[in-house]
């Protein structure tokens, strides 16, 4: 029986490279068949329903067609919303300016642009609806631009076109073949979950080398953001998942706090055993060790959520008496440490039981009740977003002025190309390069029109003569964009050949028309390629880079400010957000990067300890002294991230020790309201005064030297 | 129900409304479905959807308009 099984894949990989290349060829055409069809389903109807551009129609299927549907649906939502508003916009226009053109083009550049600004501050789909509802505003007051009163009809007919080819690219590739984002999402959870639980119970040693830490760390945060944006998605395509849509949110935000929870406690005792308060460090991996325990259930059933979380819920039972026994053992000296790490381990073992518990519920498909509405925040760079406002701003008014002077016929066809490509590459880190990619195959779709066009189109007759003329040279598009080697050159040639081809019942053939339209679309996308050089992207350059590390820092100083409610959530997500920002620009193993791990862990793990502590005053009535004191800690923290130098760092430093001190005193009077506030100052300390830690370069030597070795 | 409906003094066609309406129908009704994971039982859930859409606008268009 074993044999039988066995000997076919023995068998087959005579030629495995080859396996591989079909599986990879058999996507691609399954995408390019797709895309076909929706396109001639789409050309069919708006003919039948005798709208005015069926080539809009087809554009929009080939803007909006991806291989997996949620993306589709995804970016269809969103086209439709930004198409919408685009052309009320437009309208509202129109109606304003009927005859003052110059007001009316400054007003469409301004509206462009601030669409193009919008669509920065946007991640995933959301983004493209700021883009087309600039673009939309455009193509349907262009055409209509000498002719006011026609602007109604345009922008009816625009409309209908735009969700015609959205209807249809939405239906088809969710019924042919449909490849779903879902089991994409499943499938990534499932592997993030799995990493992060063992590599919490790979970790009962203790101590992590600081290598390791950093490791992780991006690992998490790429994992976190990127469920978001899967889930994001995964929302349009599967009715399921948008049940369960905020219990995902709110899972992920499980997960982050537990593994900043992790990351502290593993700080904790690295800085422990650097000190040389081995009881310590050693007392506090023994109260680790139960959770590594729980955590290992016999190997099949190690990355089953139902089985650990009970397991976990037991584990956390224990903790108490272990506590109470570990602290016995040790010197009174060391309770404080003691108290602080054990607080924090306890912490884990919660979040954790918690984190474990909700994935159970969610794979087991118990969705009784209503949880907790979180948001994942991002964070976003307003300054960035500007450069982009004024970037396309001037492309545009150039190019208005220019058609205002020289009177240019085709003046709105520049225009059209460069609102679209200007919003797309808004936010892309290379767009010179990739506006050049998708000019050549702009270009090379273009010829391939004007060929078809002239010799294949008028020999034929009928809509099946269309698609034979039209199909040989469409369906390279669609492939060229399944490749990654020539990113946009697959996206220009589709756009540029069905935008030229203009295909029409009847069909017009005006070589004359062609060439000026073709010339004048190749310097709308020219200009945009220019406008980039002048006002260059943002997006990933080291200037951006700094700014957002500086917003980082900042976090804590939200932590330290912003009203409690929710602020947990938020400062999760936007940290993740920022760091994954800042890290998909950096070289790996640079300096840079380097400076941006031990920062992002520094805030972590400070922002985090403020927020509890706040928290703690939030909750338990501190004496009024003792309140004070640590609000004056918290406020210098928050300077202390703000404009980092050695003289904040005293400054904080002092104000945790005075806290701390006050705290003790008061500890005997009120015990059960300033223990917890005295062992996140102690964190708070310890974080501070870590030499491995970004704070390394500020630390004075003023303070006491724990940290001998 | 009238062919035409004036909205904001623009004729706007009842199927068009019709259709809008059947959308928002859906949307309940996968909002239900999808709590109960019921989609689960059916062989190949977005043609179910399209197919539940159109008998629910079919049904719609022919009860108002015939």
């Amino acid at each position: 029986m074993s044999t039988a099984m066995e000997s076919p894949p023995a068998a087959s990989p005579r030629w495995p490279w080859l396996a591989a290349f079909m599986a990879e060829e058999r996507a691609a055409w399954i995408f390019v068949a797709k895309t076909l069809l929706a396109m001639y389903i789409t050309c069919w109807l708006a003919m039948l329903f005798q709208l005015e551009q069926p080539a809009t129609a087809m554009i929009t299927v080939a803007i909006v067609m991806h291989p997996q549907s949620g993306m589709v649906l995804a970016k269809s939502f969103y086209r439709a919303l930004g198409t919408l508003a685009g052309s009320l916009f437009g309208l509202a226009l129109m109606s304003a300016f009927p005859q003052q053109r110059e007001l009316f083009l400054l007003s469409l550049s301004l509206w462009v642009a601030l669409c193009a600004g919008g669509a920065t501050l946007y991640r995933n789909f959301a983004a493209y609806g700021f883009v087309l509802a600039g673009y939309t505003a455009a193509i349907v007051t262009l055409p209509a631009v000498s002719n006011p009163l026609a602007v109604f009809d345009s922008a009816v007919m625009r409309v209908s076109e735009v969700l015609l080819g959205i209807i249809v690219s939405g239906v088809v590739s969710d019924m042919v073949l449909p490849e779903r984002l879902r089991d994409l999402l499943r499938r990534s959870a499932r592997e993030h979950f799995a990493h992060f639980i063992d590599f919490a119970r790979g970790s009962t040693g203790g101590s992590i080398p600081r290598r390791d830490m950093e490791q992780a760390h991006m690992r998490f945060v790429r994992a976190a953001v990127q469920l978001e944006d899967l889930r994001a998605s995964v929302i349009f395509e599967d009715p399921e998942a948008r049940a369960r849509s905020s219990r995902m949110r709110l899972l992920n935000q499980r997960y982050m706090a537990a593994s900043t929870s992790f990351q502290s406690v593993h700080h904790l005792i690295n800085r422990l055993q650097r000190s040389g308060r081995d009881n310590v460090a050693a007392a506090l991996i023994a109260l680790y060790a139960p959770i590594g325990e729980a955590l290992s259930p016999e190997p099949a059933l190690q990355q089953i959520p139902g089985v650990l979380a009970p397991r976990l819920q037991a584990c956390e039972a224990s903790l108490p008496t272990l506590v109470a026994r570990l602290r016995e053992a040790l010197p009174e000296t060391a309770w404080l440490e003691f108290d602080t790490g054990a607080d924090l381990v306890r912490r884990f073992a919660s979040e954790m039981r918690e984190f474990t518990a909700l994935e159970a519920s969610l794979r087991a498909g118990h969705l009784s009740g209503s949880v907790e509405a979180v948001r994942f925040s991002r964070g976003n760079d307003y300054l960035g977003a500007a450069v982009s406002v004024l970037r396309t701003f001037l492309t545009m008014s150039a190019l208005s002025v220019f058609w205002l002077i020289s009177g240019w016929p085709f003046g709105s066809s520049a225009m059209l190309l460069a609102t679209i490509f200007s919003g797309l590459f808004g936010a892309s880190a290379h767009p010179i390069t990739a506006i050049v990619n998708t000019l050549v195959g702009y270009a090379a779709g273009m010829l391939a029109g004007y060929a078809v066009t002239f010799w294949l189109l008028p020999g034929g007759d009928g809509f099946t003569m269309l698609i034979i003329a039209t199909l040989p040279f469409l369906l390279i598009g669609p492939y060229l964009s399944t490749r990654n080697t020539l990113p946009g050159v697959g996206a220009g040639y589709t756009l540029g050949y069905v935008y030229i081809l203009a295909l029409k019942n009847p069909m017009v053939y005006d070589p004359t028309h062609f060439l000026n339209d073709a010339i004048a679309q190749v310097v709308g996308l020219g200009l945009t390629a220019v406008a980039f050089v002048f006002v260059p992207a943002v997006t990933g350059s080291g200037w951006q880079r700094r700014r957002q590390l500086v917003q980082l820092r900042r976090q804590v100083v939200l932590a330290a400010s912003a009203p409690l409610e929710g602020l947990l959530y938020r400062f999760e997500s936007v940290n993740r957000d920022l760091f994954q920002q800042i890290v998909t620009h950096t070289r790996p193993n640079s300096d840079e990067s380097r400076s941006l791990l031990a920062w992002a862990l520094s805030v972590h793990e400070c922002g985090r300890a403020v927020i509890e502590l706040r928290q703690d005053m939030a909750d338990s009535g501190l004496p009024a002294a003792v309140g004070e004191a640590v609000q004056h800690a918290v406020q210098t923290i928050g300077r202390l991230y703000q404009q980092p130098s050695a003289a904040h760092w005293q400054q904080a430093d002092a104000a945790v020790d005075r806290a701390i001190a006050m705290t003790a005193h008061h500890l005997a009077q009120a015990r059960s309201n300033c223990q917890s506030a005295l062992t996140h100052l102690h964190l708070l300390r310890s974080a501070l005064r870590d030499d491995e830690s970004a704070m390394a370069p500020y630390i004075s030597s003023v303070a006491e030297p724990i940290h001998a070795s | 129900m009238p062919r035409e409906i004036a909205l904001a003094d623009a004729l706007v066609p009842g199927l068009l409304l019709v259709f809008v309406g059947c959308l928002l129908l859906l949307w309940l009704v996968d909002t239900i479905v999808g709590r109960f994971g019921l989609y689960r039982f059916v062989w190949h859930p977005p043609l179910f959807r399209l197919a539940l859409f159109v008998c629910m606008f079919g049904a719609a268009g022919l009860l108002l308009f015939h």
